[in-house]
This record gives structure tokens, sequence and C-alpha cells, in this order.
């Protein structure tokens, strides 16, 4: 296995992305695990965004999808992580290109990504929820709403709300797309658009970091489209064909969940039990 | 993986045409404030009076030497707390105009400092007004040798439109990765936009170096 080995190798420099090793191919389940705990570091894909995975503020690899990540590699035995930031929607194909071995950034399980990504099952489940100026002016709730009031959005690049929001019959011309959450809030200061949307999770972390005023945060919702409950919840991404590596993780992550450890990990990242999920990847793939 | 999917460059193309209008737009608009903005620049610089020289030299300075991203970030989200808020694409016509007409001031002011000191003798000895000193014989003279330095500046101003994606302007760059972040590929609409900026840029600079040679002196 002479290709396998030298992905290791570059993995272990960092230099993954000039692995040419395709394990989108495998088909016999992949060899991923085998390489990992050889090599004792996994890397991660993560895309900056509080609480899911970002780097803090001494330039260490936090939040909720790292640190889960991080228990379930120390027992699959893998004890390293190497963060590999990244922006959202390069994710998935940073992923496929060995940039990284797994995405974890709080990642939502869609039809649409399952057809790209394997997905682990769910650690967490949020709601959708709206960032609106002081006094909720324009009484915004739900993406009805701003569809209804021909009312302005803003969204972070990439994010499932411009779906949403299309579905509802939001005309792109009235969603603009800033390139993190923060600048999106930002713009919501400087009046740029009437509501910024994401999940009531990074909103709220986002509101609590900053120094903003006049802005706050509405009650969170499920987007239905088309008649369907949309719901947020996120995993896992891995390489298609890993399945071996995807099932060890997924009892791992079981485990954790039945022991109630899962909560105990996530909880230092604003999540409740509200959070918590029962939902399964074959269920959210299904969508 | 597939490399190359046909059906979906076209499935794509309509959104990354709309990308280029507005890339287009930017640039053309851009062009015209730069040009306009940077000829009161070079004319200021060489005003009578210090107090316009200085402070117009400070202003030109401060833009020329700070980064265009800066800028428009400033613009788009500093800005409006004064209660000056413009459209995302005014924003970043204003803000890519506003910068290369520091780089356009100086190419104008080459112009003018190259217009031969005989010129300026024979308006004097002709008692010309001052007014048409400058309209009639200095900048006609001026500007027509820098008309490619001029163009060059156009075809740079093209290629930064994508930064105003950090605007929310939907430029041709920002609606590929749109696409891409939608349906996980990136080569097709990547490409394309390279294409596009390519089939663009090329003639435009063949045409500016057929004027350099029509207007040569």
């Amino acid at each position: 296995m002479l290709a396998a080995a030298a992905g290791a190798g570059a993995g272990m420099l960092g230099l993954g992305a000039c692995a040419r090793v395709d394990t989108a191919q495998a088909t016999d389940g992949g060899n991923l695990l085998q390489r990992l705990r050889k090599q004792g570091t996994v890397r991660l894909g993560i895309a900056g965004e509080i609480p899911y995975a970002y780097i803090d503020r001494n330039g260490h690899l936090t939040g909720e999808a790292p640190t889960v990540a991080g228990e379930i590699f120390k027992r699959l035995g893998v004890p390293r992580v190497q963060p590999v930031p990244i922006d959202f929607g390069s994710l998935i194909p940073g992923l496929r290109s060995d940039q990284f071995d797994v995405i974890a950034a709080g990642m939502f399980i869609n039809p649409t990504r399952c057809q790209q990504v394997l997905f682990s099952d769910p650690d967490y489940q949020v709601q959708e929820a709206l960032l609106v100026p002081q006094g909720n002016p324009k009484k915004l709730r739900t993406f009805d709403d701003i569809a209804r009031t021909k009312a302005t959005m803003g969204v972070a690049t990439g994010g499932v709300e411009i779906g949403y929001a299309k579905a509802s019959g939001v005309p792109t011309a009235r969603i603009d797309i800033f390139n993190d959450p923060l600048s999106g809030l930002e713009g919501l200061q400087a009046g740029r658009m009437d509501c910024f949307t994401g999940t009531s999770l990074t909103l709220r972390q986002l509101l609590a970091t900053g120094h903003h005023h006049g802005i706050e945060l509405t009650e969170p919702f499920v987007p239905v489209v088309g008649g369907k409950k949309q719901y947020g919840a996120g995993g896992y991404g891995f390489r298609p064909g890993e399945t071996r590596l995807r099932d060890a993780f997924d009892g791992q992550l079981h485990a954790l969940r039945s022991s109630g450890e899962l909560l105990r990990l996530i909880r230092p990242f604003g999540f409740t039990t509200t959070e918590t999920t029962t939902l399964t990847a074959k269920e959210l793939c299904r969508g | 993986m597939r490399t190359w999917d046909w059906s979906y460059t076209g499935h794509v193309m309509p959104d990354l045409l709309r990308g280029l209008l507005v890339t287009v737009e930017a640039t053309a608009l851009g062009s015209l404030l730069a040009f306009a903005l940077g000829l009161v620049w070079a004319l200021a610089f060489r005003a009578p009076t210090r107090w316009v020289r200085w402070p117009v030299r400070a202003v030109v300075e401060f833009v020329r030497n700070t980064p265009l991203l800066v800028q428009l970030f400033f613009l788009f989200y500093v800005l409006p707390s004064a209660g000056l808020t413009f459209s995302p694409l005014a924003t970043g016509v204003f803000g890519l105009g506003l910068h290369y007409s520091t780089y356009t001031a100086e190419v104008y002011r080459a112009g003018i400092d190259g217009v031969p000191p005989g010129q300026w003798e024979a308006a004097t000895a002709l008692s010309l007004p001052r007014r048409r000193v400058w309209i009639a014989v200095i900048l006609p003279q001026a500007i027509r040798r820098v008309v490619p330095a001029l163009g060059n500046y156009v075809i740079a101003m093209f290629k930064d439109t994508p930064m105003l994606a950090a605007i929310t302007v939907l430029d041709m760059l920002k609606q590929a990765e749109e696409a891409g972040a939608e349906s996980f590929r990136y080569t097709e609409p990547i490409t394309v936009v390279g294409l596009l900026f390519v089939l663009i840029a090329y003639p435009t600079s063949l045409l500016m170096r057929a004027l350099e040679r029509r207007l040569g002196t």
C-alpha cells in the first residue's frame, strides 16, 4: 500500500492536500482508522464558527464539535487532533480532496450533503432564529414573515438559511450574503438589512461575545419547507466509503449519548437538554 | 469523480453572467469615478496655495497607502453609523473609484509634467486665461499620453472587483462560490469565472496597446 503510506506521511506533515489518495473510492469500508491510529493525529476541518468549532483567543482549538470528536477519537486510540480552519462552504470539497480527515464543524446533516459526505449520527439539534433591531419593528419571526413583509435578510455564506429562505419565497435580491456571522451582525447594526438569520445557538453566542446594543434575538423556530419540518441537526462528516471509521465513531457517540456524558461535554458551549437529539443520520439524509 | 459536467456548467451560467454584469458595472462606474477624481487630485497638487496642496496630498497618500479591502469595510460597516448608508454596489463603486483615483492622480501628474515647458511659455506669451490654458493646451496633450496607463488601472480594477464580495456585492466570483457551496462542485464555476476574466481583460489590454500606438507621440 504505497499510496496509503505516502498519504499518512504527508498527513503527519500537515501536507494532506498533496497526497493523492482517493479514499472516496474505497469500497471495503476503508482503512483510515488504522492509519489515524498509526499516526496518532486526526485532522479536523473546522469553519471558525462559535460555538461549534473555532480557535479561541489563546490559539487553541475548541468548540462543541472538536471537543466531542476529540473525546471519541481518544477512545478510538487516536490521541491528538489537528485543526484545519477553512471557510464553511469549502468544508465538503476540502474533505473530499483530503485536506483533512473529518468535518468537525457542527455541520447540519441534509439530503444534498449526504450525497457527498458520509455522516455520523447527529450529536445536537438546533432551531433557527433571527437577529433583529430592538423591539423587532417588522415583527419578524420566521422565513415566511420575511417573505410576506418583503423584509431584507442577511445570512452567512453557504448557510442552510439561504435554502430555507428561498423555499419560503424570499427573492435572492433581498438576501445579503456575508462572509461570516460577525460581519452579518455588523451589517445589521449598520442598518443594512432588517434581520440576520442563523441557528439560535450561533446567534445567542454572537450576542454574548460582542458589545452590541439595540439588537435582539427572536424566539427559536423549526423552519417548515413544503410542509416538512427542517430539523437542524449536526454531526461529523467522513469521506464516502469510510464506513468502518464512521461506524466505530457512531458506536462511541452512542455510548456518550446514553451515559449522559455528551451533554456534559457540550454544556460549556451553551448547549442544553433542548439541544440534545435522538435523530439519526439515516432519517436526516432522507429529508 | 467526474472532472467536468457540462449540464452543471449550463445550470450555473445564468448566475455567473449576472455576476459578470455586476463586475463590469462596478468596473465601468468605478473607472469613471477614478478618472474624474484623479484629475481633481492632480490639479489640486498644482494649486497655488499650500493650504490646498498639503491636505489633498495627505488624503491621497492615506488612501493610496491603505488596503482597498479595509477601505471597503470602513465604507460599508462604519459610515452607516454616521448616517451615510449606500447600497452595497454604490459603496463598492465609490470604494474602487476613490482608491484607484489616487493612482490615476499620479498618472495625470506625470502626463501634465510631461507637457513641454514651451507649451506653458507659449500659452503665457499669448496671455491666455488660466482656464483656457488648461482646457485647450495642457490637458489635451497630457491626457493623450496617459491613456494607456489609465487603461492599465481599468484592468487592475476589473481584477479587484471580487473584493466587493466582502461587502455582500454578488460579483462573478462570489456567484461562483455560492453555486459551489450549494452543489459542492467548484471546478466548473471557478474555471468559467477565470475564463471570463481572461476573455474580458485580454482584449481590453490589446485595445490599450492599440490606443497607445495610435496616440503615441
